[in-house]
Order: C-alpha cells, then sequence, then structure tokens
C-alpha cells in the first residue's frame, strides 16, 4: 500500500483540522492564551522573587517555558480528539473510509493538524509573557523544535484517544485524571526533581518531563537533568505514539466496523 | 464493474451473520436494483464496498482493483450516497463539496461543482450552513457529494427514505440521465415500484442470500405466468353468466366489470369464448403481476 497516495487529498484534510480551531480561535487560540498570563500573572504576585533552584534564575524565568510547553501539549491534544469525536457525533467520521488517501496521510494530516496548534499556542505563550518577563530565548531554533515535538507528541496521542474513546465526558475524564496531574508533575510549575517519594519518581515515566525540560533549556539555557538522555527519551515517544496512533487507525478502532 | 466472490459477513459483536456466500457481477452501465427487507444485508454489503464495514472472508473487486491490495485505486471509482449519514456542521454547502473534491486530489472542481448544485436543484443553498438545510436537500447533497470525482460507479443506500414524491420524481429523473450517460448504478429502495420503473436487473437479497438475480424483464417474465385481465361491460352482468369462465376464477366487481385470472398462452381462447357469447364489452385491460408482487412472492416463500 502507498504510503504516498494522494498529496491533495492530505492538505485538503490538514487545512480541514486547522481551518476548524481557527474558526473558533476565541475558545480555542484566546482562551488557553488568557489562562497561561493568568497563572503567570498569579505565580508572578506570590513567587517572583524566589529563585527557582537554578543560579541566577528567577521563577518566572522558570515558569514561562514550563507554561508554553503546557500550552503547547494540550492545545496538541485536544485537535485531533475533539475532531474525531465532533465527527463521531456528526456521524462523519466513516466519510474517511471512502477517502483515496492513504492511511499515513490520513493519521498525519490530524497528527500535524494538531503539532501547528500545539506549536502556535505554545510560541504565543510566549510572546505574550515578553511583556511581563524580561528575558530572550536562548536558542530560538530549539525552542521550536522541543515545542514542536512536544505538540507532535501529544497530538499522537490525541488522536489515538479520539479514536477509542465514545464521547467528550471520556475525553475529560482522560484529561482530568492522567494528563493534567502529569503535567504538574512533570516540572511545568516546579522543579520535578525536588519532589521527594512517589510524586517525585513519577518522572522517569511522565513523558511531560523530558518534554518541559528540553524547552527550557532552549529558553533558558539550563536544565535540570540529562539533557541528552531527555532528547532521546522525547524521540522514542516520537515514534510509539506515530507508530500506535497509525496502527489504530489501520486496525479501523473506532472507525470501521468488524 | 464490480465483481464478488463468496462474499461472507459475520459481525463480530455479536455474531449475527449479515451475508453469506455472495457472488456477484455488476457489468458497466447496468442499472441494479438491490431488494430487501430490513435487515436483509443491503447495507452490510454496501458498507463493505465502502470500506466501513470489513468483511470476513471472500474476494472484492472494484474497477478491476482487488479490495484487499489496492483499496485506494477502487475509492476512485465509486461515489457513495450513505443511508445513515451525518452532516458536517461546521462549513457551508459550498465549502464541503470543494474539500470533498480536495479529498478525492481534485484541485479546480468549480466547474462540475457548480453544475451538481444546478441540477441537483441547491444553488441557492450553497452559501447555507448543512443543518439549516431541509430533510431532501440534504438527501441531495448527499448525493452531490457522492458525485464530486466523477465515478464511475454510484451506489445509493435508501436515497429517497422520507423524501416527499416530487422531490423522488426529481431523483430519479437525475438517475436516468446518469444512466443514459454511461454510469453503472446501483439502487437499494423500499419503492418497488420505482426499482420496476428504473431499473434493468433486480437483485434480491434474503437474510444474507441473494434469492434472485435477473433482469427485470426475464424475472417479470419468469414469474408473471398469469395475467389479470379487466373486462368493462356495457351492462350490468352477473357471476352466473359467467359460469363458462370458471377456470379463469372470474369476479364481478363495480356490477359491470368482470375480473380474470388467465395464463398467458390462454388469453386469446378465453376472449374468443366471451366473443362467442355475444357478450359486449366496452374495453377491455390487461395487466401482469406487479414486480412489487414477485418481490413479496419471493420473499415470503422463504
Ligand atoms: N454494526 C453492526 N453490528 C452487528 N450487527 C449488525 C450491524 N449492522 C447491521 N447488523 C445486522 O446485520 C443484518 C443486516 O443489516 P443491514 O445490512 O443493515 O440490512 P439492510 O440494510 O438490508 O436493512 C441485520 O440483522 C443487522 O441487525
Ligand atoms: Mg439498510
Amino acid at each position: 500500500m502507498n504510503i504516498f497516495y494522494n498529496r491533495i487529498g492530505f492538505f485538503t484534510l490538514f487545512f480541514r483540522e486547522i481551518h476548524r480551531f481557527t474558526k473558533v480561535s476565541v475558545q480555542t487560540v484566546l482562551a488557553p492564551l488568557i489562562s497561561n498570563l493568568l497563572y503567570l500573572g498569579i505565580f508572578a504576585g506570590i513567587l517572583s522573587t524566589r529563585s527557582a533552584g537554578i543560579d541566577g534564575i528567577n521563577y518566572l524565568q522558570f515558569l514561562v517555558p514550563g507554561l508554553a510547553t503546557m500550552g503547547a501539549l494540550m492545545a496538541a491534544f485536544q485537535n485531533p480528539s475533539s475532531s474525531i469525536i465532533q465527527q463521531k457525533f456528526m456521524n462523519t467520521l466513516q466519510d474517511l473510509n471512502s477517502y483515496p488517501i492513504s492511511d499515513a496521510e490520513k493519521t498525519s494530516a490530524f497528527i500535524l493538524g494538531g503539532t501547528v496548534r500545539g506549536i502556535l499556542i505554545g510560541t504565543l505563550t510566549y510572546l505574550a509573557t515578553i511583556p511581563f518577563v524580561h528575558t530572550g530565548i536562548q536558542s530560538p531554533v530549539f525552542f521550536f523544535v522541543s515545542l514542536g515535538i512536544t505538540s507532535f507528541i501529544f497530538s499522537s496521542i490525541g488522536f489515538i484517544s479520539g479514536l477509542a474513546l465514545e464521547g467528550f465526558e471520556q475525553m475529560n475524564f482522560i484529561f482530568a485524571l492522567i494528563i493534567t496531574p502529569l503535567t504538574y508533575l512533570g516540572g511545568v510549575f516546579f522543579e520535578a526533581s525536588k519532589l521527594s517519594g512517589i510524586l517525585g519518581m513519577v518522572r522517569f515515566i511522565n513523558p511531560i518531563y523530558p518534554l518541559v525540560n528540553l524547552t527550557r533549556y532552549a529558553y533558558l539555557g539550563v536544565y535540570e537533568e540529562n539533557i541528552v538522555v531527555h532528547g532521546i527519551l522525547a524521540g522514542v515517544f516520537v515514534i510509539v505514539t506515530f507508530g500506535i496512533a497509525l496502527y489504530a487507525f489501520k486496525k479501523g478502532i473506532g472507525i470501521k466496523i468488524n | 464493474m464490480i465483481e464478488i466472490k463468496n462474499l461472507n459477513k459475520t459481525y463480530k459483536r455479536d455474531g449475527k451473520i449479515a451475508l453469506k456466500n455472495i457472488e456477484l457481477e455488476i457489468k458497466e452501465g447496468e442499472f441494479t436494483a438491490l431488494l430487501g427487507q430490513n435487515g436483509a444485508g443491503k447495507t452490510t454489503l454496501i458498507n463493505i464496498l465502502s470500506g466501513n464495514v470489513k468483511k470476513t472472508s471472500g474476494k472484492v473487486f472494484i474497477g478491476g482493483f482487488d479490495l484487499d491490495t489496492n483499496e485506494l485505486d477502487t475509492k476512485k471509482i465509486i461515489g457513495i450516497v450513505p443511508q445513515e449519514a451525518g452532516f458536517d456542521t461546521f462549513f457551508p454547502l459550498y465549502e464541503v463539496l470543494k474539500k470533498q473534491s480536495g479529498y478525492f486530489g481534485i484541485k479546480d472542481n468549480e466547474e462540475h461543482i457548480d453544475y451538481l448544485l444546478d441540477t441537483l436543484s441547491l444553488t441557492e443553498k450553497k452559501n447555507s450552513m448543512l443543518r439549516e438545510l431541509s430533510g431532501g436537500m440534504k438527501r441531495r447533497v448527499l448525493i452531490a457529494k457522492a458525485l464530486v470525482h466523477k465515478p464511475k460507479i454510484l451506489i445509493l443506500d435508501e436515497p429517497t427514505a422520507g423524501v416527499d414524491i416530487e422531490m423522488r420524481h426529481s431523483i430519479y429523473d437525475f438517475l436516468n440521465e446518469l444512466h443514459d450517460s454511461g454510469m453503472t448504478i446501483i439502487l437499494t429502495t423500499h419503492y418497488i415500484e420505482e426499482a420496476e420503473r428504473l431499473c434493468d436487473r433486480i437483485l434480491v437479497i434474503n437474510k444474507g442470500e441473494i434469492i434472485a438475480d435477473e433482469p427485470k424483464e426475464q424475472l417479470m417474465e419468469k414469474f408473471s405466468k398469469e395475467l389479470q385481465v379487466t373486462i368493462y361491460f356495457e351492462k350490468e352482468i352477473k357471476l352466473e353468466d359467467c359460469s363458462f369462465l370458471m377456470d379463469y376464477r372470474p369476479e364481478v366487481h363495480h356490477k359491470n366489470e368482470l375480473h380474470l385470472t388467465i395464463k398467458k398462452d390462454e388469453i386469446n381462447t378465453a376472449i374468443q369464448m366471451i366473443a362467442q357469447k355475444n357478450m359486449h364489452f366496452a374495453d377491455i385491460t390487461i395487466e401482469r403481476e406487479k414486480l412489487e408482487d414477485i418481490y413479496l412472492s419471493l420473499i415470503s416463500n422463504r
């Protein structure tokens, strides 16, 4: 079976995924941006003078890449998952079965659509913090790449969730019970390595932890743990999550009847 | 155009056997009616062709392409109007059709889209959101969607269910037009008289099996061995006067109408017998059995 079968079809699907969230950009772009700025404001008020535990870095500087990563991954997760679940409700999801577009093209159109939304939210979060936190990015390219990797991974997870889940209740459940706690334990708001006991150990199996660290490294030029290991881990997550997404789609989970 | 060999479908969810050893060949340009009761397996068969349902065993070729190895190639050839379709509530009609063209790899399709909107009387609604359209319009939108990529085969799963008579006729006129232009069409419908009028081949599926598959004329010929003859007399007639016609199951209706059921090859004899009795009749109608009756007797024999 061809991987590259229908370029126009791929782009139509990809742009549909982008078009869909830009049409409701108040909810999909503005809302998360404001919520991230609120976090920044709240923590600025309480903790701005506190050091982040890393030499020469104040807490707000520490927080910005965390918020950017969090914004990116949540947006990236939401795009394909809500798109697919919405289409399940509209009863249009099975239309995908009749398009002459390869499984790899269909899967990547959804996942890249979510990736774009993730990068957009991550980047806008950073831009919005500039007036409050006067720090330039150490490595803009790496920052961008790191947001991209983060978004791609969570877009893949969102895609899988959309196929596997029946409705928005289940999705909110996943979000509240898995994604949100992992975000808090993944070093967005504080150094995960400073957590003791079980909560601290969670970081070793938490995919968010290395991603936050990579983005923070790109932003500040300093890192919590071994950046090479985290880079490799991120690469592994990219391959594994996309692999599962493609496999699930090929199997027809949630879209073909057995 | 379509070749199906020993196709079987058992739904995994509940082990329901929906199709049994289906063998079928549809030739280019044929207009086939797929008839069968609710639950007979029509939608299952169509969903296997469209890729919505995975077959359990057997082979399917569409336009010569094997569904197992060249699924994507088969999709360019067929257009499907599904029985239960949803509607994209995000984009207006014109946008939906443009996107649909894109999914099929077609970039500039405005001319064809305009043509479809025009022939399906949807031009006025091209900027409307789909949820604002009436049921009959939505059906036509589904037909337009199925045709944006100019498929060689059009498959319609009950396209007229819940559509009013006038709209039904305009849909059928359009299908006739497509058939005349050489398109291969498969239609499932509950309106059997319309299948009779439109199609040139009749397939009857019952409990997952094909129980009849013949050119319409041949099927009608085969099953309509008896003709319904109605003779209208100028004056009142009595059943007693018709005792000589006893073999033809005479019945008198409305005082002056005589109904007879006559075998095809005996029709001449019967009419001569009436003429010999000097019974003057004003009019006579001869009807063969309707497809509907044949269909009903076919499925009730099972
Ligand atoms: N998704 C499904 N899961 C299990 N059984 C199904 C499913 N869809 C249809 N069936 C069963 O398969 C049989 C054929 O159904 P269907 O193909 O829809 O018939 P038709 O279109 O002729 O009315 C029915 O008994 C139906 O209950
Ligand atoms: Mg059906």
